[in-house]
């Protein structure tokens, strides 16, 4: 049995063999053979205009592919390799070649490496030099004989000194020196005595230190004990040591900026880089979303939005509230945190907060799918506006792909489809409605002070409010919006505009209206222009309440 | 001293960040097209009704080249503005041109149909004329004016407005050099 299977395994592995020997490998088109091979090595220096940094040759993409049959079919016509690069070219510019050409700008690429390198090499020279020099010209110029003997003789009896750590002055410091190189060399001389060091290192270890401390000994020679009060006389004497000081605290300052400036780098680096970098977001998106060029999208809103996403997915609305409002705050206009604070608004029971929203998510891009869903559905369910609805979806379902959420769209335009014959009844009592209960309504006519109208901007909407309890500072009973207004305006505020669905548009109001430079009435920016009704509170039913906006906020 | 230093350090370090943050700031898949100004690259296309369509026989009128694929997002949202624009150009000297690329026929079939798109379409299986355009995302349309002569390109969605603009640039022959950016779908 088993010697059955080997036999069959034998063959099969021979048959293998033979059919690559016997094919000459990939063209089986009768090509000569080394036709496929020019293909892949200028396939290989041409760049895949669809990936990232893959060549022609090892890119799967369809497009790469045709490529390769276009490489193909111009070494058949006798091309050579050159002409059908430059033919690559002229499509696609530089861009198209892995390896920049050597010259015009892209030149820079092939000369900044070797200039960078050849300056790293001159850097290391120079600090290599310099460090020599420093090291020869470091033994103490010149040290006196009868000092060195004076150290030789103080280390080896040295006991226990009784230094003041406290004590300051220079002439303190100097003593501590010299304590701690007696204490060195005796060490040293332990240390030898015990067979830790070679002759040799000990003498020059030696040396060394008994030169630094005669010339700690030269210095406090130098300077006058804290005793004898310094006077005009001992003022030169303290000269140089002074300077030295001077110099180490230099030293000292120029380290401390050094690490200042590298901590502050480093967190400016940091801080940067965890702001503006993030996964690209979409084809067309950069790993800093524009953060310096101001194309894309606001620093910082990424987090934000992800962030309100899943609150909204957990049903955590006070959270997702928040994060949308940061993202408002941030970029006033952004259609998705628009559009989520709608779909809020329409959960929560504010059918017409939550119109608002999704328009004005609308009005940044007038295809953004999510909000012409959340419209749409909320004119279908809630508003039953059975015509606006249709249109709504039918814009979204124009750009949306097949798959499920195009199959649910088609299923409530069906649906609507069904309605068509409610429809016509809904929309008469619609049109019914601002008309008749003339009693419920306040009216009136917009204007701006003279003396304002310089401050006016196209790209405002305007804000009419009725605040309950007829005081300024009650809660707003009603609200209207109109975009971008044509001074002098004429308004009216009924039922339908009543921020919370349900409540009377009854009673005594406060008119106020304010035009709001970037349409939000949630933000008031300075500059904004509003005004109030002369006579207020007003009864829900009065006319010509007339506003002139004469305030800047 | 010190402060020649610093001066020093910044000026090599702070061109060294900037073309850094230069690089991250660019979208990496946008690749200028060297084709505006210039002729447009001749070709000849089957048409889905059967009828063969070249550009040599356009000459003297503005040619509107649309490249798309039925399954391109951005090429769907523009889809009822184009054929808008066709309804209002087709009586004047210019041709609007579809030319469906890494696509099914069938597909690009229902496409049309779904869009009642009118204008002349075909089929670019090989994608030799897209390559001879030099096109990596799609939409992506050219102006061609009556010389032959490429005088815009736009690679993303297009509205009616804009159309409208550059149509009529191009019957005067005048060239944008930089080519417009809309939502655009890379092709595959």
């Amino acid at each position: 049995m088993k010697s059955e299977q080997n036999f069959v395994r034998l063959v099969f592995l021979l048959g293998i063999s033979l059919l690559t020997i016997s094919l000459p490998s990939p063209s089986l088109s009768g090509e000569p053979p080394d036709l496929e091979e020019r293909v892949r090595s200028i396939a290989q220096e041409l760049r895949c205009v669809v990936c990232q940094n893959l060549s022609v040759a090892d890119s799967p993409s369809e497009l790469a592919k045709q490529m390769r049959d276009v490489v193909r079919e111009q070494l058949r016509q006798g091309k050579s390799p050159d002409e059908i690069k430059a033919y690559f070219v002229s499509k696609y510019g530089d861009w198209v070649l892995l390896a920049p050409p050597r010259r015009g700008f892209s030149l820079v690429v092939w000369v900044l490496p070797f200039v960078a390198a050849a300056a790293g090499l001159v850097l290391v020279v120079v600090a290599l030099r310099r460090w020599v020099r420093r090291k020869k010209s470091s033994p103490p110029p010149q040290i006196e004989p009868e000092l060195l003997a004076r150290v030789h003789r103080e280390a080896a009896n040295m006991g226990p000194e009784l230094l003041d750590p406290e004590a300051e002055g220079p002439r303190a410091q100097l003593l501590r020196d010299q304590a701690r190189f007696y204490a060195d060399i005796k060490e040293l001389d332990f240390d030898y005595q015990a067979g830790k060091l070679s002759a040799a290192d000990y003498t020059e270890l030696r040396q060394e230190l008994e030169a630094q401390a005669a010339s700690v000994l030269r210095d406090l020679e130098l300077t006058p004990p804290p005793a004898a009060a310094p006077d005009a006389q001992s003022e030169p004497q303290e000269l140089e040591p002074e300077a030295t000081r001077k110099k180490r605290s230099a030293r000292g300052w120029r380290i401390a900026a050094g690490a200042i400036f590298l901590v502050l780098f480093g967190l400016t680096l940091g801080v940067f880089l965890s702001q503006s970098l993030r996964p690209r977001l979409s084809e067309q998106d950069t790993i800093t979303g524009g953060f310096l060029t101001g194309t894309g999208e606001a620093k910082g809103t990424q987090s934000l939005l992800a962030q309100g996403r899943g609150s909204f997915e957990r049903e955590e609305w006070p959270q997702a509230i928040e994060a949308f409002k940061g993202v408002l705050a941030v970029d006033p206009s952004h259609p998705e945190a628009h559009s989520y604070m709608g779909l809020i608004l329409a959960r929560a029971g504010h059918p017409d907060g939550a119109l608002m929203a999704f328009d004005r998510a609308l009005a940044t891009n007038p295809n953004f799918p999510l909000a012409l869903w959340g419209k749409g559905m909320l004119l279908y369910r809630v508003k039953e506006d059975f015509s606006g609805a249709k249109e709504t979806l039918q814009k979204l379902l124009v750009q949306m792909p097949p798959g499920t959420e195009r199959t649910e769209i088609e299923k409530a335009l069906a649906e609507l489809a069904d309605r068509s014959g409610k429809q016509k009844s809904a929309t008469k009592k619609a049109e019914a409605g601002p008309t008749t209960p003339h009693g419920q309504r306040i009216q009136g006519i917009i204007s701006v002070a003279p003396k304002l109208q310089a401050k006016l901007d196209s790209q405002t909407a305007l804000f009419i409010i009725a605040r309950a309890g007829g005081g300024p500072a009650g809660p707003p009973l009603a609200v209207k919006k109109i975009d971008r207004p044509a001074f002098p305006v004429s308004y009216s505020l009924g039922p339908e505009d009543v921020m919370m669905a349900g409540t009377a548009f009854a009673g005594e109001v406060h008119i106020s209206a304010r035009l709001d430079k970037d349409g939000n009435p949630m933000t008031r920016e300075a500059g904004n222009l509003a005004g109030e009704f002369r006579n207020n509170p007003v009864t829900v039913g009065s006319q010509k309440v007339d506003i002139v906006l004469d305030r800047v906020m | 001293m010190p402060w020649r230093r610093v001066l020093v350090t910044l000026a090599v370090i702070l061109p060294l960040i900037g073309l850094l943050a230069f690089g991250f700031s660019r979208d990496p898949r946008f690749i200028s097209s060297p084709l505006i100004g210039r002729q447009a690259p001749p070709f000849a296309l089957t048409l889905f009704d059967g009828k063969r369509i070249s550009l040599e026989e356009l000459r003297g009128k503005v040619v509107f080249l649309n490249f798309w694929a039925s399954w391109c997002p951005p090429c769907r949202a523009e889809a009822r503005d184009l054929e808008a624009s066709w309804q209002r150009f087709k009586d004047q000297d210019i041709v609007f041109l579809g030319v469906d690329i890494q696509d099914t026929e069938a597909a690009a079939r229902d496409f049309l149909k779904e869009f009642n798109i009118s204008y002349p379409n075909g089929r670019d299986a090989s994608g030799k004329i897209a390559i001879d355009y030099g096109v990596w995302g799609i939409p992506e349309t050219f102006f061609i004016d009556p010389t032959g002569k490429i005088t815009y390109k736009h690679v993303g969605s297009l509205g009616t407005q804009l159309i409208g603009a550059k149509v009529a640039e191009a019957k005067q022959g005048i060239i944008t050099a930089k080519e417009g950016k809309g939502d655009y779908q890379s092709i595959r």
